[in-house]
């Protein structure tokens, strides 16, 4: 029992050192890859941060995003490809960053005399002078935090806290606003193909274009050999039950049956600036590029959590490989001697230009569009997080 | 979720601290992990260094087992440390497994006398540490098997079966796997509920010994559908149940987990309790040898056990990134412009590799230097190596710190130990192991703890009076090493040459392996060595006798007992025989009772060696029958004496695998028949037991007698409470 009230006592009291601890086993969970899937990453790091920002301590606003910087670098690293760790956090990195400004221009405007030479300068070039206090060193940091400590009237720590409920909510909710859209794209007697059985979001969306929109059309669904085949099954499975006439194809056949349909509908993992994104089947790009081919509209289905502001220039650094067991069965015979290589990639790139439009929670956006989304909810200073 | 696992390692620290309540004590898992294989396949590198410390793919092989705890949610960690006990320990503790957010409580249990698993178990049960069902697996486990999946089983069959035990997780292989465990084993299981009905480790190429299954009918009782299976590998991780333990502490008398524990625990009708088997298809082996160490390495690389990887960088300090064709770089390698990185390659961080060099299928450590115009291939290069320009290694292990020099060329199978030099414009031959401190086999001892330090202090005395033992010849003036001989090559001559390269890593071996009658294992090759060695004895014997008449006696009476022995004649036939070819020959008892316990023994032996029994039941069964022949040999407490001291010096002679074993069985089973008297073997036992010759073989004798004596106190204090 004793034993017990300890725990409880610790988890109310968060530490500093206890944070590390909590920390380092999300790391560490990150890297065993206990944790799957972008929803539950995205959830699971706001989660985190969220302690972190309640246990956190600083002189000043700009130690807390440091500090927040070196914590998102960490989680980054942890697995690279989990792009939605990284884009949480940031956003709310930026808004922290808004709320410095909107601060700032207050307590210029407030007019206090101690400190008109320091808010002068930041009110002249916002922008500008909150990445010169990134720049500066922390000895600088030091003093300035002494004369604007009763400047800031702000309360950070709960903007912050503030900023990840608000995105939690929105991460629980994105498939209502998906889904207002979805009746609008699809209509009756349409054929829809979609490669990435895996997608919840992909699901949804079809489900809710049938029992609200009440439409009937039919869906083709890829098998996504190896890695996403059990997943297909159960997605047709699920289809079919909810009223939907579904065909499980070969990926193969995709060129074959391309003429017939009417859209492709997608699922992605990450949207990157250039309106390229990482799905999370493989084969989903050569399906992309056969419907560029027919002329058949690509419609990729997002959380606007899904958004990077990172650019792709390595796309075979953002891809992510498998496990060759899934390929062969592990029981063949791999002799050092013989030449064979298995290679499974589990995500794939798609370019932007073989994408016709992207479906958020806050409406339908042009690949080329992206960029400007983006930076409405990312600040440029934090792209390169190290 | 991070919050709920901290509290409850938070629980589990306060539960330690002390103040151990009982609530908390049950739900606890603990693993035990056997960090020490008691075998010496890795000589001569774990002469310096433990065989878990040794990198796997530039990763020490502690770090996947312990990864595979950490996912299975294990809550407390024992490691066993008997040889090189300290590093093992210094190494955890300096590890992140040690810090407070480690997902278990880790620590380490010396053991420096254990020379088994068995005396492992012994001693995990006098320290009470096991409180609940436990995890038992060996340090050198590379697996992506789901625990969940396995412990969720363990329950059902639990909550079914109230005497299941143990539970063992087998994985699936087809026959040309190289990773199929060199020790072949054959599970009988019940098709429907996977109890491991039968257990019998199968001959190798290497015996000549036709497998042959001998099953007791009355085990198949009960048993609708049994399948025999030798497609597995068993990779032993064994979920064990706290009775298991004890079960070793009542049979003094097992070694290992499989032959001993498992055949013993489930053919006894006594003991009652049932071991099932978990069978997986997931990646689960163990690196047991260099083969399987070459194996498994290629096999990590080609992310076959996916997802443990290494670009997920499990190491706090690694920086892997993954390149197509199964390329791993860490950061801040140099690579000159014109050398070329084929597939399956890791190379670690501060490595620089030079020009028009050639590398394929290696795993290369960190700061190494590669020099130019090299070819690389299937080979392992441990960290701080250097090699010099235009050297061709091919399919061999460098380890840590060696330096080889130029034009140097290292052929298939070689083994380069820690800290040798090699000269320049050398040429080793295939399947040579080198070390820098002279390493020898001590045969006998299937354990090399201490070794090490024997050899170190010996070291400097060594260096001056026997220069010939450096391996001048092979690492030429310059260089440091010394040839491994390893057991093998040094007792048999006439041994052929694939054995010999049998426990290296050569390619001529896993050809071997292909087909289902030629996997070999070593142990299975002494016991073939210890048949001829049998053999030359005899010759031996004989032609040290003197006495015509005796040595004609010699054969003729061992080859009729033999001949009794076969044709399974009554007892009374066989001792009239004898006494027939006694008065003819005019010998005396003690040598009647020398030839019968030659020729016992050689049975005993036969059956050990053609694997259909174990050494246990072997002696139990004959000494059981032909025990009685004794009874007409010997007449008083003298004659009694001279036959045990026979029974002793021969089964020395003999040169068994296990002698405390045999000489245990044979004076149990005799002294069961009646044939020996409570009081004659104590005075035996006075006579002997200083005697430092059979020191080996006495050791469980020791303790039956030991045994015996309480028994006889027990029973004669209750008879005087009686009165």
């Amino acid at each position: 029992m004793s034993s017990l009230n300890l725990a409880a006592l610790n988890s109310s009291t968060t530490s500093a050192s206890e944070i590390n601890v909590i920390i380092d086993s999300f790391i560490a969970k990150l890297k065993r890859r206990q944790i799957q899937g972008s929803y539950a990453i995205a959830l699971e790091t706001l989660q985190l941060l969220k302690r972190f920002i309640s246990a956190a301590r600083w002189s000043h606003v700009n130690e807390l995003i440091s500090q927040i910087r070196h914590l998102a670098n960490r989680l980054e690293k942890a697995q690279p490809t989990a792009f939605s760790c990284g884009n949480v956090i940031r956003r709310i990195l930026a808004i922290l960053r808004d709320e410095i400004e909107e601060d700032n221009n207050e307590s210029s405007a407030s007019n206090d005399p101690q400190n008109a030479t320091s808010s002068s300068s930041s009110t002249a070039e916002p922008l500008i002078s909150s990445m010169f206090n990134l720049l500066q060193k922390p000895e600088q940091n030091l003093n300035n935090s002494q004369t604007k400590k009763y400047k800031t009237k702000t309360d950070f720590r709960q903007v912050a806290i503030q900023g990840i409920k608000d995105l939690i909510d929105e991460i629980t909710n994105i498939d209502e606003g998906i889904q207002q859209i979805a009746i609008d794209l699809i209509h009756d007697h349409e054929i829809l193909l979609t490669p990435t059985p895996d997608s919840k979001t992909v699901l949804k969306f079809l489900i809710a274009a049938r029992e609200r929109g009440n439409r009937t059309f039919t869906v083709l669904v890829t098998e996504g050999f190896p890695t996403n085949t059990s997943n297909a099954h159960q997605f047709a499975k699920t289809l079919a039950q909810h009223d939907i006439e579904t065909i499980i194809i070969p990926d193969s056949a995709v060129f074959a049956l391309m003429s017939r349909v009417g859209k492709v509908i997608i699922g992605a993992r990450a949207v990157f600036i250039n309106g390229g994104s990482i799905s999370s089947t493989a084969g989903v790009s050569s399906v992309c590029e056969c419907a560029n081919e027919f002329k058949t509209p690509v419609f990729a289905v997002a959380g606007l959590y899904k958004l990077s502001p990172l650019y792709p220039f390595d796309q075979e650094k953002f891809v992510e490989f498998g496990g060759s067991q899934q390929i062969l069965p592990k029981t063949s015979h791999n002799n050092g001697t013989m030449r064979l290589d298995t290679i499974n990639p589990i995500t794939d790139y798609i370019p932007p230009e073989n994408i016709n439009i992207y479906i958020t929670n806050i409406g339908g956006f042009n690949p080329s569009f992206i960029y400007r989304i983006a930076w409405d909810n990312y600040k440029q200073v934090d792209v390169q997080l190290e | 979720m991070a919050g709920k696992k901290n509290k409850s390692n938070h629980k589990n620290a306060s539960a330690l601290n002390g103040r151990k309540s009982d609530v908390d004590v049950d739900d606890r898992l603990q693993a035990i992990i056997l960090t020490d294989s008691y075998e010496t396949k890795f000589m001569p590198l774990t002469a310096t260094k433990p065989r878990c410390l040794l990198p796997l793919a530039n990763v020490p092989l502690i770090e996947y087992t312990l990864e595979f705890l950490a996912k299975s949610g294990v809550d407390e960690v024992y490691l066993i440390c008997s040889s090189h006990a300290s590093q093992i320990d210094e190494y955890i503790a300096n590890s992140k497994w040690n810090l407070p957010w480690s997902p278990f409580k880790v620590s380490t249990v010396m053991s420096p006398e254990a020379r088994s698993v068995g005396d492992v178990m012994r001693d995990l049960d006098n320290r009470g540490t096991i409180t609940g069902d436990f995890v038992l697996i060996s340090g050198d486990v590379v697996t992506n098997v789901d625990f969940s999946k396995m412990f969720e089983f363990h329950k059902k069959m639990r909550s079914k079966d109230k005497d299941h035990i143990s539970t063992m997780c087998l994985s699936r292989a087809n026959q040309f796997h190289r990773t199929r465990s060199l020790e072949p084993a054959c599970f009988v299981l019940d098709k429907d509920t996977s109890r491991c009905i039968y257990y019998e480790d199968l001959p190798t190429v290497g015996s000549n010994k036709k497998s042959c299954l001998d099953i007791d009918p009355e085990l198949l009782e009960n048993v609708d559908d049994f399948v025999l299976r030798n497609d597995l590998i068993d990779c032993r991780i064994d979920i064990c149940t706290p009775h298991v333990p004890p079960i070793f502490q009542e049979n003094f008398d097992y070694q290992t987990l499989r032959s001993d524990f498992v055949k013993g625990v489930i053919s006894s009708d006594l003991l009652g309790k049932h071991i099932y088997a978990y069978i997986t298809d997931e990646y689960a082996v163990r690196v047991e040898s260099w083969q399987t160490y070459d194996t498994i390495s290629q096999d990590f690389i080609g992310r076959w056990c996916y997802p443990l990887v290494l670009d997920s960088n499990m190491q706090e300090d690694q920086t892997y990134s993954y390149d197509s064709r199964h390329i791993y770089k860490e950061k801040d390698v140099v690579l000159a412009q014109s050398c070329k990185i084929g597939r399956n390659t890791a190379i670690g961080s501060g490595t620089k590799i030079g020009e028009a060099t050639v590398i394929e299928n290696c795993i290369i450590g960190r700061n190494c230097q590669i020099g130019e115009n090299i070819k690389l291939s299937n080979s392992f290069i441990w960290d701080n190596s250097v090699i010099n320009n235009n050297c061709t290694i091919e399919h061999s292990i460098i380890a840590t710190g060696s330096e080889i020099g130029q034009n140097v060329t290292i052929n298939d199978g070689c083994i380069i130990g820690f800290d040798v030099i090699i000269d320049s414009d050398m040429n080793i031959p295939k399947g040579t192991k080198i070390s820098s401190t002279p390493v020898k086999y001590i045969s006998g001892g299937l354990f090399d703890s201490n070794l090490s330090e024997d050899d170190e202090s010996d070291y400097s005395d060594k260096i001056e009076d026997t220069e010939a033992i450096k391996a001048t010849g092979l690492v030429g003036y310059n260089g440091v090493g010394f040839v491994y001989e390893s057991d093998v090559s040094d007792d048999e001559d006439d041994m052929s040459e694939t054995l010999k390269l049998s426990n290296t890593l050569a390619y001529q071996m896993e050809e071997l392996c292909l087909s289902d009658e030629s996997i070999s294992s070593r142990t299975k090759r002494v016991k073939k060595k210890r048949t001829m060695s049998t053999n030359s004895m005899y010759t031996d014997f004989e032609g040290n006798d003197s006495e015509e008449e005796e040595e004609d006696f010699e054969k003729e009476g061992f080859a009729t007992i033999e001949r009794a022995i076969e044709n399974n004649h009554d007892l009374d036939t066989a001792m009239l025989e004898l006494n027939t070819l006694r008065m003819s020959m005019d010998v005396t008892y003690h040598e009647v009772r020398t030839v019968t316990v030659l020729a016992i023994l050689q049975r005993v032996y036969h059956f050990i060696a053609t694997q259909t029994l174990g050494a246990k039941e072997a002696v139990q069964k004959v000494f059981g029958q032909w025990g009685l022949l004794f009874k007409r040999q010997t007449f008083d407490t003298e004659e009694y004496i001279d036959l045990m001291n026979i029974l002793l010096d021969k089964v020395v002679d003999q040169h068994f695998e296990k002698p405390d074993l045999v000489l245990f069985g044979a004076l149990n089973s005799l002294y069961d028949n009646d044939v020996l008297e409570e009081d004659v073997i104590y005075k035996w036992w006075d006579e002997v037991s200083d005697d430092p010759r059979y020191e080996e073989a006495k050791r469980l004798t020791a303790r039956w007698i030991e045994w015996l004596k309480t028994a006889d106190e027990e029973s004669s204090s209750e008879d005087e409470d009686d009165d």
